[in-house]
């Protein structure tokens, strides 16, 4: 059945079954992705994919469920799933659905030229890819592993209530990682690109940043422990936005699973620091007009020179608050309704990374964090994690450095970051992305030999 | 599911075009998660994942289409668009295929379907008066049941026609607990492949929820590890994510097969300390990391990794199987339809050795006691590890002494292995979720208590 058609017959099918308010949310789309070794194909695969989740209000509780199938018996499975998962519900926050904004900012993250990209044209950006990757450095041996992806999407959410919107966007990327080899001593590096609009898929630069960390992976050594004066590099200082980003979840703050918890309007982080969530943002596949549950999305400080201005909410939190959404509701069709940001971010100030790093004098240049899942508690806000990067000594780059740990804590670093670097980039988009210049910070443990 | 012409049709679909093997994978798989925060039921969720996923090799080369449509027609679509991919030599192959359904070794009893949400609902009460009552300190309970009921196909051009049918259930809880400005968390997620039966015969909800708010309120009142190279005694169950990372991955065809890994090459070598014995089982009866058939369709084995030291096996699929000229091990695994199979874990585990277990912590020079283990990550190319201590000690002069909070582990799997030089008596066995290419899958991670001579311990 076609999806208009199908949600048609859901309704009526619920009304009749005593739901009162329904929505459907429906996503689909198609990816493809390719690996390359050696100058041949490895992988290939190219699917479609779609799911819709329905959710009611029954007896003033909401129930939700959902298929990958639109079918005639489908309908009855949403229907009476729904139903029983309503029944099961205690808890009494109101459940609202949202009738739709009067306007909607104009947001298509979605490229024509990038959709007419051939298979047999991803297959030669992919082999283009590992060449360029194995010709950066002669110690460069082999790939792990070298992929170029695209996808496309659509979304719609539509209600008895009368929201109806939709959206589409669509993605092409790749990554490769390489290792390097020298005697006895390996290392591993990789990249990706991300691109909404050809001209940005830029391969030499991809090819050139994973070559130069495999060379630094297997040339680090480790440094003895202590505490140290640290540089994080957009990336890592991105990873650890993305860990800790539920912290400024209204839903966390109000369940009593994050810090700042009716703090809003108090210092928390040092006023060198602004942090933006900009749902337009140009360029990003994860930009979107509207958020999970329709409401239209706007941009905000969340951060604003130190000072916490709002936390993200959605439709329930919000009126939990007695404030407005700030429509950062987030779901996919096979959840319920959770909050995430757009586009995260730490605002970049004008200082270059000679000048943030003349400023740090001696220390350690963080370039990447690994063990986040584990190693990251976003309940506490501490964080022990493995990290490879390189000696600063007299603000100058110097030695590789790797096989150490840094811990710390995210609520205290936002309050250590001494300084903000200009080289703001962003990490691969998914649902959320997220992004972050270098950051100065006075001290983070380090463990090492 | 479908029938066998069907199958076949399909399959002589996708090899149309050149291509020397096809394989159907066809899955239904209805779910259900019920969860309890603030003390409420907050959130019951049902879906059904259903989709095909169709293979095609062409000597080392592999192609993977997956769709929704599973009718015939669009399952010939799908096969259609894998032929396109593969190449352009007609072939026709006369495909036959044989139906071999084994026996179930995992019975299972009350499917998610018959075990009611107002049962489920009780369960989580109960788990959430329990964590409560370990202290005034544990201010928010989370925890949910979620079951699921997976039948899957598998059908390939070599005549295979099979299929598995997995009821999977986990209970987790996290109890969290304020005190001093500061959080900190507790978790146990305990599950088996198996029905609802789970609660009456391996898991105790309360006990678990109780474990959960004693480790949080024991780590609110723990300092921060102190940083630098150290002795570590890892306890049994969850320790066994120290093998996992830092050895598991490594052991694995996908990163052998294309020497990314440190121990490619090294059949028959002492790669470990000759206490050391792993194994991977897919066989056990009931174990989350169990199943009848891998995702391939091949039985599921158990398999010797290290033994006294010695590397013995690899953790083979098919694909990767033929690129080392290694049958398969059934060990390849996927999330569902939506992931080409590749070789993964099922249930890993250090073997029970000799030790004494008092005498591994009273012989032991000042160092860590790693009770609970977190998750980890490891780089197969350089074995680099690390993972979190979720519940940590120190060892002072031969005694547990004071909980301490933040120890990752870091360190290389090789070096790692030779150092261990205790290996207690009692090994048992922990869930976790591993995340690879083919997706996130259940398996089991395990081991007695062991002790590494050092290992680099990040703390502040």
């Amino acid at each position: 059945m076609e999806y208009r058609q199908f949600i048609e017959a859901l309704f009526q099918r619920a009304k009749a079954a005593g739901f009162t308010d329904c929505e459907a949310y429906y996503s689909a789309g198609e990816s493809f992705s390719v690996k390359v070794f050696k100058g041949e194909i490895l992988k290939y695969s190219a699917s479609d994919e779609l799911g819709l989740g329905f959710r009611g209000l029954y007896n003033g509780k909401m129930g939700y469920a959902s298929t990958q199938i639109l079918d005639e018996e489908a309908i009855d499975l949403l229907v009476e799933g729904a139903k029983s998962n309503a029944e099961l519900i205690e808890n009494d926050d109101p459940q609202p659905l949202y009738p739709g904004d009067s306007e909607y900012a104009k947001v298509d993250p979605w490229s024509d030229a990038l959709n007419e990209i051939t298979p047999a044209q991803k297959i030669e950006l992919a082999k283009r890819l590992e060449a360029l990757t194995l010709a950066q450095d002669e110690r460069i041996d082999q790939l792990e592993s070298c992929q170029v992806f695209s996808s496309v999407g659509e979304t719609a959410i539509v209600n008895t209530l009368g929201l109806n919107v939709h959206s589409r966007g669509n993605v092409l990327g790749g990554f490769t990682m390489p290792t390097a080899k020298d005697g006895d001593q390996t290392g591993s590096g990789w990249s990706m690109f991300a691109a909404q609009q050809p001209e940005e898929i830029n391969l030499e630069s991809t090819a050139k940043e994973a070559a130069d960390r495999a060379i630094a992976s297997m040339l680090g050594e480790s440094v003895p422990s202590g505490v140290s004066r640290v540089v994080l590099a957009p990336e890592a200082a991105a990873d650890l936005l993305e860990t800790f980003c539920g912290v400024f979840s209204a839903d966390a703050a109000q369940r009593g699973l994050s810090l700042l918890n009716g703090r809003e309007g108090e210092q928390i982080a040092a006023s060198c620091v602004t942090l933006i969530d900009d749902p337009h943002r140009a360029g990003s596949v994860s930009s979107s007009a509207f958020d999970g549950e329709g409401v239209a999305t706007k941009r905000h400080s969340v951060i604003n020179s130190g000072k916490l201005t709002t936390l993200l909410y959605n439709l329930k939190t919000a009126a939990k608050q007695g404030v407005l959404s700030t429509g950062n509701a987030t779901r996919s069709y096979n959840s319920s309704v959770g909050i995430a940001p757009f586009n995260f971010y730490f605002a970049p100030s004008a200082l270059s990374e000679d000048a943030l790093l003349a400023q740090l004098g001696d220390g350690l240049r963080i370039t990447e964090v690994q063990g986040l899942h584990a190693g990251a508690n976003p309940i506490s806000g501490d964080f022990s994690l493995s990290a490879k990067g390189f000696q600063v000594v007299g603000g100058k780059q110097a030695q590789p450095v790797k096989q150490i740990t840094i811990a710390g804590n995210f609520y205290q670093l936002l309050k250590d970051i001494e300084a903000v670097g200009g080289d703001l980039k962003f990490g691969m988009p998914g649902g959320s992305c997220f992004g972050s210049p270098s950051l100065l910070v006075s001290k983070l443990s380090i463990a090492g030999k | 599911m479908i029938s066998r012409r069907i199958a076949e049709d399909t399959l002589r679909a996708a090899l149309k075009k050149g291509g020397d093997f096809a394989e159907l994978f066809l899955q239904d798989k209805r779910s259900t998660n019920l969860s309890l925060i603030d003390g409420h039921i907050d959130n019951a969720v049902t879906g059904r994942t259903h989709g095909a996923g169709i293979r095609v090799y062409n000597g080392l080369q592999s192609v993977y289409v997956h769709t929704n449509d599973t009718s015939p027609s669009g399952l010939i679509a799908a096969a259609g668009k894998a032929a396109d991919a593969i190449g352009d030599k007609p072939n026709a192959l006369d495909i036959r295929l044989v139906g071999s359904l084994g026996a179930n070794v995992h019975a299972f009893r009350q499917l998610p379907m018959d075990v009611s949400g107002a049962r489920r609902a009780e369960l989580l009460r109960r788990a959430d008066v329990a964590a409560r009552s370990v202290s005034a300190e544990i201010q928010q309970v989370s925890c949910g049941v979620a079951m699921s009921d997976s039948e899957v196909l598998i059908a390939n051009s070599e005549g295979l026609f099979t299929g598995d049918r997995r009821v999977y259930t986990r209970f987790r809880v996290s109890a969290i607990a304020v005190g001093g400005g500061e959080n900190q968390t507790g978790s146990e997620s305990p599950g088996a492949l198996m029905g609802g039966e789970l609660f009456e015969t391996r898991v105790d909800v309360e006990q678990a929820a109780i474990q959960a708010g004693k480790r949080a309120v024991t780590m609110l009142k723990a300092d921060p590890c102190p940083a630098g190279v150290m002795p570590v005694v890892i306890d049994g169950g969850f320790g066994g994510v120290i093998f996992h990372e830092a050895c598991g991955h490594s052991l694995e065809a996908e990163a052998v097969a294309f020497g990314n890994s440190e121990f490619a090459g090294k059949l028959g070598q002492q790669i470990a300390s000759p206490i050391v014995t792993a194994v991977d089982d897919g066989t056990l009866p009931n174990e989350w990391g169990s199943t009848n058939i891998d995702d391939e369709g091949n039985p599921t084995t158990r398999l010797v990794l290290i033994e006294n030291g010695i590397l013995k096996n690899y953790m083979v699929d098919r694909l990767n199987g033929r690129r080392m000229g290694l049958p398969s091990t059934g060990s390849g695994r996927r999330q569902d339809y939506t992931f080409a199979p590749t070789s993964r874990m099922r249930n890993t585990y250090i073997a029970a050795g000799t030790d004494d277990e008092a005498e591994i912590i009273s012989s032991c020079p000042d160092g860590l006691y790693a009770k609970q283990m977190g998750g980890g990550s490891v780089n197969p190319v350089t074995g680099e590890f690390n993972f979190a201590v979720s519940e940590g000690y120190l060892i002072r002069n031969g005694k547990v002494d004071r909980p301490v909070r933040g120890a990752m582990l870091i360190g290389r799997g090789a070096e790692v292995l030779k150092k261990i030089d205790r290996v207690g008596r009692t090994m048992w066995m922990a869930q976790g979720m591993c995340g690879a290419s083919s997706g996130s899958i259940p398996t089991n991670v395990g081991q007695p208590m062991i002790r590494v001579t050092g290992i680099t311990v990040g703390g502040r």
